[in-house]
């Protein structure tokens, strides 16, 4: 399936267009339809970093060194993830005018949803880059390192699709997933680093970075992004894994599924 | 496949499982584990061959609920087929009163979408933009959103962008029905001049007028099943009987 796919991208060049074009109108859809346009795409991390700031810095008295921009990253990775998973679980339904009268490869779909959705993450890295190197205090400054998160992007982005994927390929049969996900994400918050301290976050739970993707993928962010180094390559691999697991998991189920998306919902 | 047909099916049938009631929760299957539920077998399309050479336009004639929607929709690569094989050489643009539009996009960005799908670069589009805005007399509501177009406006957009964006193979299902008189006249003098010159069209309609005069082979359905493939005068006396 996979080669169908890159041959026939080959032949007909317009299918970059395609995607981008597809990307960029749900970009607009999402974020221009208010007056406050691309802002919204920064309010939502902005004011989560200010809730769990007050909460976690100024009453529980967390100890984490320069812990907006340790939030703020987190965030922003976790919105992602969340954007393109809970917020693609319908996503047959809502772009069937795509796929219902013609025969447009639906692989296409996700892809083009989940660049809008890199859009605003890419929006959001910037800021991040800025609010860290100008207005937070002691820090480590540029590294070459910093490239690093390309790759950890491209992990998260392969992860997200797989899932979402996964589950807008269950909702033809079981419209309940959207519950079940919603539930599961909101526990899986908690089971991530996000805002608490690592090493509180690896006494409690020992290994568990490495069964839950997101909590790698971002405990890795923040070592290139914060901490000059590498990342960790053995909890790479291991997210690299399963975020590869996942898509090909996705991939079965729109062929088994989504086949019949078209004639279910 | 050999290279001078657009679309090959083989042995290709289609049957509905539809159930009484929605078992498509997870609570519904659970609760339910052991009341299963009563699904009834709707037979659309009973076992059949099809063929249709490039190039070439076929008719497609039968009585309501005959499986003519379900065979195109299956010829389109919209629905997939249960058993046997389907060949599709191109791109595919299934017709009835719309083609693919979202209600929350404007004229415009429908118009890149819907024909960027059909297979044209941005500056092809960009190019008969113009042309599809004038054919569809919206010059007015380049920018508002479709879902504010009375549905005669809706129903020429999407047959300016048809004829001027066109695909491969074209399925049009009863498509002289859209809009006024005068936009009908039009319509039908775009199809006669140039639209499916060069391209695949498979015609449904019950206007055995224009089947008559456009389709060199018709297939005549009765009951799921392909009753005729050849002929048009043939399928035509075939159809005028069963409506008698």
């Amino acid at each position: 399936m996979i080669a169908d796919v890159v041959n026939d991208w080959s032949r007909r060049s317009n299918k970059f267009e395609r995607l981008w074009l597809l990307a960029k109108i749900e970009f607009k859809l999402r974020y221009y339809e208010n007056k406050l346009g691309l802002l919204w795409a920064l309010i939502k991390p902005i004011m989560d970093m200010c809730i769990y700031y007050v909460a976690f810095k100024l009453i529980m008295k967390s100890d984490v060194p320069s812990f907006a921009s340790y939030l703020f990253i987190g965030l922003i990775l976790w919105n992602f993830f969340i954007e393109s998973t809970a917020g693609t679980v319908q996503i047959l339904n809502t772009k069937k005018y795509l796929y219902e009268y013609s025969n447009m490869n639906k692989l296409e779909i996700y892809v083009s949803t989940l660049l809008a959705n890199s859009i605003g993450f890419f929006f959001n890295l910037v800021m991040f880059f800025l609010f860290y190197n100008i207005f937070e205090n002691g820090t480590e400054g540029l590294s070459l390192t910093n490239l690093w998160i390309i790759i950890l992007f491209a992990n998260m982005f392969i992860l997200a699709m797989g899932l979402s994927l996964i589950l807008s390929n269950i909702f033809i049969i079981a419209k309940d997933i959207t519950q079940i996900w919603t539930v599961f994400t909101s526990f899986l918050f908690f089971l991530s680093p996000i805002f608490y301290k690592l090493s509180t976050f690896k006494d409690a739970l020992p290994s568990f970075e490495y069964g839950n993707p997101v909590a790698g993928i971002i405990i890795n962010a923040r070592r290139v992004m914060m901490q000059r180094s590498q990342p960790d390559f053995k909890l790479l691999a291991f997210d690299l894994g399963y975020a590869l697991l996942f898509l090909a998991l996705g991939l079965l189920l729109l062929n088994k599924l989504g086949a019949k998306a078209a004639e279910k919902l | 496949m050999n290279s001078n047909l657009a679309i090959e099916a083989r042995n290709i049938s289609k049957t509905f499982h539809i159930t009484e009631d929605s078992h498509n929760t997870v609570k519904h299957r659970l609760f339910n584990l052991f009341n299963p539920p009563r699904a009834k077998k709707v037979e659309a399309l009973k076992p059949m061959d099809f063929e249709v050479k490039k190039g070439e336009c076929v008719g497609l004639i039968g009585r309501n609920g005959c499986g003519k929607s379900t065979l195109t929709k299956i010829l389109a690569g919209v629905y997939p087929t249960d058993t046997g094989t389907i060949n599709i050489n191109g791109s595919t643009l299934l017709m009835n009163l719309g083609v693919g539009m979202s209600h929350e996009l404007t004229a415009r960005e429908n118009i890149y979408v819907s024909a960027s799908v059909l297979g044209l670069k941005i500056k092809e589009i960009d190019a008969i933009f113009d042309k599809i805005i004038s054919f569809a007399e919206l010059e007015d509501s380049i920018d508002r959103k479709i879902k504010f177009f009375s549905s005669g406006m809706q129903a020429r957009l999407a047959f300016s962008i048809a004829v001027n964006a066109g695909a491969d193979i074209m399925f049009l299902d009863e498509i002289f029905a859209v809009g006024d008189l005068k936009f009908q006249e039009k319509a039908i003098k775009v199809f006669e001049s140039s639209w499916i010159e060069g391209k695949t069209v498979v015609l449904v309609s019950h206007t055995m007028a224009t089947i008559e005069k456009y389709c060199t082979r018709t297939a005549f359905m009765k009951h799921g099943r392909l009753e005729f493939y050849g002929d048009t005068a043939k399928a035509i006396e075939l159809y005028m009987e069963d409506n008698h």
